[in-house]
């Protein structure tokens, strides 16, 4: 159950499709306020929980609670948004102008924000007199992410909405995410851009196979995997010295070029210079969000099946 | 009730801006009447004192409400669950049983019109000459008696994906029409039939139709079988709604 009144909270909560376990007994609590981002691969569980909180599926087992509300109450209050994934259309009805879309959601809503503001956050003022059938994906998500705002809501789930969006719209729209943050409300994102994710969430809870195996801002993850990647060029690379140096969890040569995982870097290179190996042009960085998912997710199903939405 | 409203009211002015739909909707209907009129055996008395261009007034309507209901319905809202926008209409406030019931309520209005021109069209061309209460009550009857179909329609969109919906609905047209009656007259079919006509909501919906043309009293069968297939139909949509909501789908 959940203790005081966060902002969202799952308590062992598991969902099956078919035989595919999508959930796994998940436990997360949101605080207000936070920026919330859901990472994984395909399958591991994003979307299913976007759907359990917004109250489209209805739960095997376990208690889920937004704004310390049933998902469907809190849906039917109004004070939650969703940008959802759209299967195969743009995820607005055919042969109206953006403009009618757009009123006609707002008034489904007894507190809308004003419209000029949704218009301007979403930055749709162009394709207001647009009808829906003649947009970009990218437009379209831009769109569908005014429709979230439309109700002024204090949480907003948003699955992977910058899917159809070049770098640039992509960009742009992280903006508008920070934005929400700013202000104070709740956001929730899934996504597999982990760089974005690491940029854009105040917390990134990392999914697999429907279990949460990292939960921390951004660089806490960074921090809990090897952390720094040493690549070097050698002339005689010798497997079994290098995998010795002090702090080295992984050794990969190419030909002359070697690359190692160390948790301590500088260790790693005074052991090179201790033990004599010869070595020219290092270069030491920082390991991605990207590795230390990989690192985070690479263990075997406890399940075996892949499949899955 | 606000959010009832503002949905309606933008559906049917989405439904009434596609011109298009409407066209083909409206004037199949017609098209088929004009040509079933070329008949030699359209002054024949086929039920009653009915002749079969009377007959096929009221037939043609039938089939004009069933071909609206299924593609208003059918195929309408199959497209907007396939790409996305019933999916984004369940997470605002507004109920889930709203979006149902305004897309019966929107079907029903491209109905009307249908009626109307049908009836339109055989008091102009096909010699039918009624009172004017007569022309008002028929309508009215065959209008608000339509409501099974609509509710067919909005079940096949709930029903069926959209790789399928074009030729369940091209199905339905023609087996609930041709075997509820509307091409042949069901005194003319054979007698097994006859029989299956009996259990097809369309024959009913004939029926009374055809007994106001013929000033008899409404068989109160017709009644029963229409509002137990619009009830049935009522809890077949709720049933798949709660189906996806236990699997996660859509």
């Amino acid at each position: 159950m959940c203790a005081q009144q966060p902002a969202l909270c799952f308590s062992g909560v598991t969902h099956h499709y078919g035989e595919h376990r999508a959930l796994d007994d998940l436990h997360l609590t949101v605080e207000r306020g936070q920026t919330l981002a859901l990472l994984g691969p395909n399958g591991a569980g994003k979307s299913t929980t976007i759907s359990v909180l917004l109250g489209l599926i209805r739960l095997g087992a376990g208690h889920v609670e937004v704004l310390g509300l049933p998902p469907k109450e809190a849906v039917a209050s109004g004070r939650v948004g969703a940008m959802l994934q759209n299967g195969s259309g743009t995820g607005l009805p055919p042969g109206v102008r953006v403009n009618d879309v757009l009123c006609m959601v707002r008034r489904l809503y007894s507190r809308p924000a004003p419209l000029d503001l949704v218009v301007e956050r979403a930055a749709i003022t162009t394709l207001l007199h647009r009808r829906t059938d003649h947009l970009s994906g990218g437009q379209a998500q831009r769109v569908r992410f005014a429709l979230a705002i439309a109700g002024d809501p204090d949480v907003v789930f948003l699955d992977e909405p910058t899917s159809a969006m070049d770098v640039e719209a992509r960009r742009a729209f992280w903006q508008m995410i920070r934005a929400l943050g700013d202000e104070g409300r709740t956001t929730v994102f899934a996504t597999h851009h982990l760089a974005e994710a690491d940029q854009v969430a105040d917390r990134v809870v990392v999914l697999h196979h429907g279990r949460v195996v990292a939960d921390g801002p951004g660089a806490t993850l960074k921090a809990a995997v090897a952390s720094r990647q040493v690549r070097f060029v050698s002339q005689h690379p010798e497997l079994a010295v290098l995998n010795s140096l002090e702090g080295v969890t992984d050794v990969q040569v190419r030909g002359t070029t070697v690359t190692l995982d160390s948790f301590d870097a500088d260790a790693s290179i005074r052991a090179l210079v201790r033990l004599n190996v010869e070595f020219k042009d290092v270069e030491v960085t920082g390991a991605g969000l990207e590795e230390a998912f990989l690192a985070l997710t690479s263990d075997p199903p406890p399940a075996a099946d892949e499949t899955g939405p | 009730m606000n959010a009832l409203f503002a949905f309606g009211r933008f559906e049917v002015g989405r439904l009434l801006r596609s011109w298009k739909f409407l066209t083909i909707t409206v004037g199949f209907p017609v098209l088929f009447y004009m040509l079933f009129l070329g008949d030699r055996r359209a002054g024949e008395i086929v039920y009653g004192g009915v002749t079969w261009r009377e007959y096929l007034m009221v037939s043609m309507c039938s089939f004009g409400a069933l071909i609206a209901a299924l593609n208003a319905g059918g195929s309408r809202v199959a497209m907007e669950r396939a790409g996305g926008w019933a999916r984004q209409l369940r997470v605002t406030p507004m109920p889930a049983w709203s979006y149902v019931a305004v897309k019966i309520t929107a079907s029903m209005l491209v109905v009307l019109p249908v009626v109307l021109l049908v009836e339109l069209v055989a008091a102009t061309f096909g010699g039918v000459s009624l009172a004017a209460a007569t022309w008002v009550g028929l309508t009215a009857l065959l209008w608000l008696t339509a409501v099974p179909f609509a509710a067919l329609g909005v079940f096949v969109g709930f029903a069926v994906g959209t790789e399928a919906v074009f030729p369940v609905v091209t199905g339905l047209m023609f087996v609930l029409g041709y075997f509820g009656g509307l091409f042949t007259p069901v005194s003319h079919m054979p007698g097994a039939l006859q029989t299956a006509a009996r259990i097809l909501p369309n024959f009913h919906h004939l029926s009374l139709g055809l007994e106001v043309l013929d000033g008899r009293a409404l068989g109160a069968a017709h009644w029963l079988v229409l509002a137990g297939y619009t009830f049935a139909l009522g809890a077949l949509i709720t049933w798949r709604h709660r189906v996806e909501e236990s699997r996660g789908a859509a």
